[in-house]
This record gives structure tokens, C-alpha cells and sequence, in this order.
């Protein structure tokens, strides 16, 4: 009975909340969008596939959740997603807002899949103090450790890389850390490549398997730089692995700067445009010259003349 | 004021003709004074130039949106300018046009003097004017910046051998004559009038030279205002990207220097009391070929507005809009009814092609010309293809500073400096070809 009493009080101040929010913004969302609800359970795998999600699609503009470091844009600064008079919409809501954008908010109904939206709202739940989410299934629990290692082994043959992480327990005892998720990352130009493929999550041992791509270019040796680490820092703390690794596809780069263009450098002009400004200047300055020097000649012929 | 040129041919002698064009070199007062406060205006002008040198080109209104401000804009319009030379002196001159005869010269002065000065704006416009080598030590053949700098130089070079090698002979008339001239101007004269006697292997050999640098100059005076309008066609800059740029801006230039052309001819002639020279038929002919030129330009016009106008495609719809009805409308549409259509409906008349309304038409022509060049380079830029997030409020409006206001006056002041100072120590009227033209025998004396 009190429970529901609270649950009515609870909804009733939602209701005020997202009403006054929403004039506020003056973002109406329709009652039939309102009432969806996030159909994924928010499991730790989900939380932190959101948060991924957050980090790559969301976080530029509206900065970490709780910590109200958003992008300070005017009129309107974008929200911190984890702010409590935010999560007081409903699943649907937010739902909602992702999908149509308003204003300097983009629209991701076609950027990113419905499962990815439903993620980042379970990630976001995450963050919610009032609605008590039905608890995380089957949590794995892992003895506390101390001395957490990250290993990684390579088997350049299959292309696969094995990462194994392990902590000592009090006792002693050196173990594999369960269902914690790791990130294998290949450098690029700019930023990171993720190559961890679907599952990429330790075993009961503390180990995870990741298939390397196959077509994946490396430079002239087939070389890329690998890294490996524990996707989330607040598990135990930044652990990270880099490694160059002889995996990748071996490649000449191919830069456009080499080839002759007209966007090159004046060392790789084509060559029609040299032979065209350089014919054209020496053709008329020779002309210029000659007249240059037939000039010398006029005060000769007035002494022909005597 | 009689100014029929048959009734006053038969007076004429070649003395005469020596002496009208000749005098008023020398004995000028005002001449003087103009220099003088020509001269002021460049030193006041001088210090704001030594400001933007000393702090940087943040003192003019150019910010990110609009790296091309009121200095590009004055440039276009000095080369712009600067045609006339090309067109008075070689076109005409090679169709064998007699009337333009007396004022070649001036065309060509005006040439020399805009040009020059163009390629000072260039300089005035760089934040490290120290380092404006490099453009010809670094410079990549596909920028049309180095092609710009190439031709500009190939045509000061040989406007100038045009402004000299006719006049040859009318320095050999003026080492003679101008005996209360300077030393050294009498060396000057000694030197550039290179032995001239006018034998007649000396006249057949000089008149060589003078046709080839005639048909030489064609293709440079072509490409210099082409390979300008290249700076803006080559990008893809709403305004700027479209095919025609570079005829659009000969046509232009031929306005703008036309008009200044006669604007010249009306001062010379009063100052220098030139009336029986440069007559109401070289006015009435230049109106007649302002007329032309401006129908050309506003051919051009139309293509380059009511076709895109048609499209209103995107990007475009923003820039035009702006030039129709928007912020530049006021400018844009005196700049075409002042600076074209009404000229060309005056000019018509006979009686607008008299020296004084011609001049005064002429005026507007000219303003008209240098709004244009500001309506071609600045609207383009303050509407980037990507514009940038949470742009500060002076990066998306323009308006040129004092100091580049007063930077501009420089150039213009240095200009009609250079004009003076030619037509102080050179005659503006060819001696020896009047009067080679009228039938009159040339006495040149060793």
C-alpha cells in the first residue's frame, strides 16, 4: 500500500516535472511516444554498450552525465543527460527527442539503430536516483582483487588476439575477472578502429578471443598498433595494453600528394600547366627582350644615315 | 571655342603644335601645388599603412569570413583600370583608328600608373609584405595567384615600352626644346629619346617595334584581367564559381577604363588647354565607344545574374538574394543603373557626348566600376559553404576600417601622383604623330 502510494506520488511529480520541462523547452512529445518503453533490460553489457554509444554520438555536445560539462552553446546549452530534471521523462520521451532532434539537437533517426538509442537510455537509466530499475540479471560478482594484470597474447598465424585479465585475490590467489568488457582498438589516421567484434567480454577464466579482420590494412610490414584495454576505467582504474602487431594486411600507402595533380605541391604541378606557364612566360619576355634589344639599334641608324 | 578640328587643322603648323603641347609642361602653376598635396595625402595615408605594418592586418575589418576586403576589391578595379592602355593603344591602334591619335598617350600613362599601383595594393593587402618573394621563390603553377603576379609584372613591363617607344620621337623634340628643363631630366631626355632623328630607317625600325609590342600586349592585356578573375572563378564560392568570370571582367574593365580615359582627357585638356587636340570628336567617338563597352558589360550582366537568378539554386538563392533585395541591394543596383544603364542611355545623345556631361557621366561609370568590384568580392565571402559555429558578430558583418579606408585614399593618391608626375616631365599628346596625322612635315634636329 505505502508502495504505491509512493509510486503515485512518484509518477504525479514525473508528470509535473516532464510537463514543466517540456513547455520550458517548448518540445512537445506526442502521448503515444511518451508511452514506449525501453524493451532492453538494463544489464551491465547494455549499460556500457550505451555508453560507448554515448561517448561517440552524444558526449561532444553534451559532455559527460552528472558532471554538467556540455558544450556551452547559446541560446540554448545542450543538457547534461544525467541530470535528474532530464530523467524524469519518460523511456519513450527521450526516445523521442533522439530520434527527431529540435534545433541545434541533430536527429539520429536514421544515424543510429533503434537497439543503439534503446542502449544509451538504459545507460542513461543508469544514472536515474527516483525510478528503482528492475535490478541488473544475473550480475557476475567478482572477488575483490588487487594487482589487476592485462595480458595479451597474439597468434600472428590465426589473427587472433587473446587477452586475459586476472587479479589477486586476498588469499592470495591469482584469478580471471568475469564479464568484464575489453576494447580492442587499431590506430588510424585519426582516432581509434574498433575491432572487438560482438562479444567481447572475459570468460569465467578472465580471457576474451577477438578475431582479428582480415582485410584490414597494416603499413609496408602489414603492422598496426594495437590496444588493448578494459573498456570501462571504473572497474580498476585505466588498464591498457599497446602493442605493435603484425596482423594487418601488408600495404603501400598511397599518398595523393605523390602523384602530379593540381591540388599537389609545385614539385608534382602536371606537367601541362609548367610547360604551359613556362612557355608563356618565356615566350613573351623573349619578345619583350628582342624589342629590348632592337631598341640599342635606333641611335646607330641615325649615324648610317650621316 | 571653336573646336571643329578641320577649321583649325590648316592653322596648325609644327611649331605650334610643339609649342601648345610643350608649354603647358613647364609653366603650370597649380601643377605644383597638386603634386604637393598629392604628396600630403601620401605621407597622412603613409601612417596608416605604418600602423597596419606595425600591428598586423587585425587593424582592418577583415576577419575569417572576409580575408578579401576593400583591398582586393580596389584591386580588381586598378587592373581593371589599367585595360584601357591595352585597348585605346593596340586594339584600336592596330585597326589603324586615326582619332586616337592624340589621346594614346594618356590611355597609356593611365595604364602604366594603375597597374603599377595594383601591384603595390597586393602588397599593401599581405600581413608580411617582407615575404612577398616567396610568392614567385614558392609559388605553385596551379595557384592563379602566381600567374597573376607573372602577368601583372609582363604587363607593367610592356605597357610601360608602349608609353616609351612612341614617344621616342617626342623626346628627341623635347631634349631641344625644354631648355629650362633640369639636368638630370635633360639627361632622362638624352637617354630614352636614343639618338632619334627621324631618318627614315629609324622611323620604319621604331614603328617595327612599336607594332610588335601592339600585338604583343593583346594577349597579356587579355590574360592579366582573365587570370584576376581566375583568383575568384577557380574556388567554388557561390558568386564566384561560373564560366564567364573572366570575359565578364575584360568587359568590365573596358567600362571602367573608358571611362577613366575620358575623365583624363577632360582634365588634360582644360589644364593643359589642350582644346585644339584632344577636340569634342575624341569625345564624341569615346562616348560612342563607352557605349559599346557598357552594352557588352551589361550583356554580360544579364548572363551573370538572370541565369543563376532563374536557378535560384542553393547557395546561390543566399547570395543573390542579398545582392537583389537584401543588404547589397542598394549597391548593387546603383552600381548597374548609374555605373551602366543610364550611362548608356545618355550617351546615346549626341549632346550628352560633349566634353563636360561626358565627364561627368563618365564619373559615375567609374564609381560605378569600383561598387561593382566591391559587390563581386565581398558578399561572396560572408557567405561560406561552411560556416562556422557560434561565429563571432564581426566575423559575419564587413565594413572596412579607418586605417584600410585611408590605405585605399593612398593607392588612389599614389595613382593620380604617378599620372601627374609622367605627364609633368613626358608630353601627353604625341607631337610627332599629330602631327605626322594632319599632313604636317616632322623636323627633328640632331
Amino acid at each position: 500500500m505505502k508502495n504505491t502510494i509512493k509510486n503515485i506520488a512518484a509518477l504525479f511529480l514525473i508528470f509535473i516535472f516532464s510537463g514543466s520541462l517540456a513547455n520550458a523547452q517548448g518540445w512537445t512529445v506526442p502521448n503515444s511516444a511518451k508511452k514506449k518503453q525501453n524493451p532492453y533490460e538494463a544489464t551491465s553489457k547494455n549499460v556500457s554498450t550505451g555508453k560507448k554509444i554515448y561517448n561517440l554520438h552524444c558526449k561532444s555536445c553534451h559532455g559527460d552525465p552528472t558532471i554538467a560539462n556540455m558544450l556551452p552553446l547559446a541560446p540554448v546549452a545542450p543538457t547534461d543527460l544525467g541530470a535528474q530534471n532530464f530523467l524524469v521523462q519518460s523511456d519513450g520521451e527521450i526516445y523521442y527527442k533522439v530520434n527527431k532532434g529540435q534545433g541545434a539537437m541533430p536527429t539520429f533517426e536514421k544515424t543510429i539503430s533503434d537497439e543503439d538509442k534503446w542502449m544509451v537510455i538504459a545507460f542513461l537509466r543508469s544514472f536515474d536516483k527516483n525510478k528503482k530499475v528492475k535490478q541488473q540479471v544475473a550480475e557476475v560478482k567478482n572477488p575483490e582483487v588487487t594487482d589487476v594484470k592485462l595480458e595479451l597474447n597474439v597468434n600472428e598465424a590465426n589473427k587472433t588476439l587473446l587477452a586475459k585479465l586476472s587479479g589477486v585475490t586476498k588469499k592470495g590467489k591469482r584469478v580471471g575477472l568475469q564479464g568484464i568488457e575489453m576494447s580492442f582498438l587499431v590506430k588510424r589516421s585519426f582516432g581509434y578502429l574498433d575491432v572487438s567484434g560482438e562479444d567481447p567480454y572475459t570468460n569465467e577464466k578472465g580471457d576474451v578471443k577477438v578475431q582479428f579482420p582480415a582485410d584490414l590494412p597494416g603499413d609496408r610490414e602489414g603492422q598496426v598498433n594495437m590496444l588493448v584495454k578494459v573498456t570501462d576505467d571504473d572497474f580498476y582504474g585505466k588498464l591498457e595494453e599497446a602493442r605493435v602487431v603484425t596482423l594487418g594486411v601488408p600495404t603501400d600507402p598511397v599518398n595523393p600528394l605523390d602523384e602530379r595533380a593540381m591540388w599537389g605541391t609545385r614539385a608534382n604541378a602536371p606537367i601541362w600547366i609548367i610547360v604551359t606557364f613556362v612557355g608563356g612566360v618565356l615566350a613573351i619576355w623573349s619578345v619583350i627582350f628582342l624589342v629590348l634589344f632592337q631598341m640599342i639599334k635606333l641611335p646607330k641608324l641615325a649615324k648610317s644615315k650621316d | 571655342m571653336n573646336d571643329l578640328p578641320k577649321q583649325k587643322e590648316t592653322n596648325l603648323s609644327f611649331e605650334k603644335i610643339k609649342k601648345d603641347i610643350l608649354h603647358p609642361m613647364q609653366n603650370h602653376k597649380g601643377l605644383e601645388l597638386w603634386i604637393v598635396f598629392l604628396i600630403t595625402v601620401i605621407s597622412v595615408c603613409g601612417w596608416a599603412y605604418y600602423i597596419q605594418l606595425k600591428d598586423g592586418l587585425g587593424v582592418t575589418g577583415m576577419r575569417d569570413y572576409v580575408s578579401w576586403g576593400l583591398y582586393i576589391a580596389n584591386f580588381v578595379f586598378f587592373v581593371a583600370v589599367s585595360l584601357v592602355g591595352m585597348l585605346i593603344s593596340s586594339i584600336l591602334g592596330l585597326l589603324r583608328i586615326d582619332w586616337i591619335t592624340p589621346i594614346s598617350r594618356i590611355a597609356e600613362i593611365i595604364a602604366v600608373a594603375f597597374v603599377a599601383v595594383a601591384g603595390l595594393v597586393i602588397v599593401l593587402d599581405m600581413g608580411r609584405p617582407d615575404r612577398v618573394l616567396n610568392v614567385m621563390i614558392h609559388g605553385r603553377f596551379q595557384s592563379p595567384i602566381l600567374w597573376d603576379v607573372t602577368v601583372i609584372t609582363t604587363y607593367l613591363t610592356v605597357s610601360a615600352l608602349l608609353l616609351i617607344l612612341p614617344m621616342i620621337p617626342d623626346l628627341a623634340i623635347c631634349k631641344k626644346e625644354l631648355t629650362k628643363a633640369s639636368p638630370i631630366m635633360k639627361k632622362l631626355y638624352n637617354i630614352l629619346s636614343l639618338g632619334y632623328i627621324n631618318t627614315p630607317e629609324q622611323h620604319k625600325h621604331l614603328h617595327k617595334m612599336i607594332r610588335t609590342l601592339m600585338v604583343l600586349i593583346v594577349p597579356i592585356g587579355l590574360a592579366i584581367h582573365t587570370v584576376t578573375s581566375w583568383l575568384f572563378a577557380a574556388t567554388l564560392r557561390n558568386g564566384w564559381d561560373t564560366t564567364i568570370f573572366g570575359p565578364y571582367f575584360v568587359a568590365g574593365a573596358f567600362v571602367a577604363g573608358s571611362a577613366a580615359l575620358i575623365i583624363a582627357m577632360y582634365f588634360f585638356r582644360v589644364n593643359y588647354k589642350l582644346q585644339d587636340y584632344i577636340t569634342d570628336l575624341q569625345f564624341d567617338k569615346m562616348g560612342k565607344l563607352l557605349v559599346a563597352v557598357c552594352l557588352v558589360y551589361l550583356y554580360f550582366n544579364l548572363n551573370e545574374f538572370l541565369v543563376p537568378g532563374y536557378k535560384m539554386k542553393t547557395g546561390d538563392d543566399i547570395h543573390l538574394k542579398e545582392l537583389f533585395y537584401g543588404n547589397w541591394a542598394i549597391m548593387f543596383w546603383a552600381s548597374q543603373l548609374l555605373g551602366n544603364i543610364i550611362p548608356i542611355i545618355l550617351l546615346v545623345n549626341k549632346k550628352f557626348r560633349k566634353p563636360l556631361p561626358i565627364m561627368i557621366i563618365s564619373l559615375f561609370v567609374l564609381a560605378g566600376a569600383w561598387f561593382k568590384r566591391y559587390v563581386i568580392v565581398i558578399p561572396t565571402m560572408l557567405h561560406p559553404h561552411l560556416p562556422i559555429q557560434n561565429v563571432p558578430e564581426n566575423f559575419v558583418h564587413y565594413y572596412p576600417s579607418a586605417i584600410e579606408i585611408s590605405v585605399t585614399v593612398l593607392s588612389f593618391a599614389l595613382v593620380l601622383l604617378i599620372i601627374t608626375v609622367l605627364s609633368k616631365i613626358f608630353p601627353v599628346v604625341p607631337i610627332v604623330e599629330t602631327a605626322e596625322s594632319k599632313g604636317i612635315e616632322v623636323k627633328i634636329d640632331a
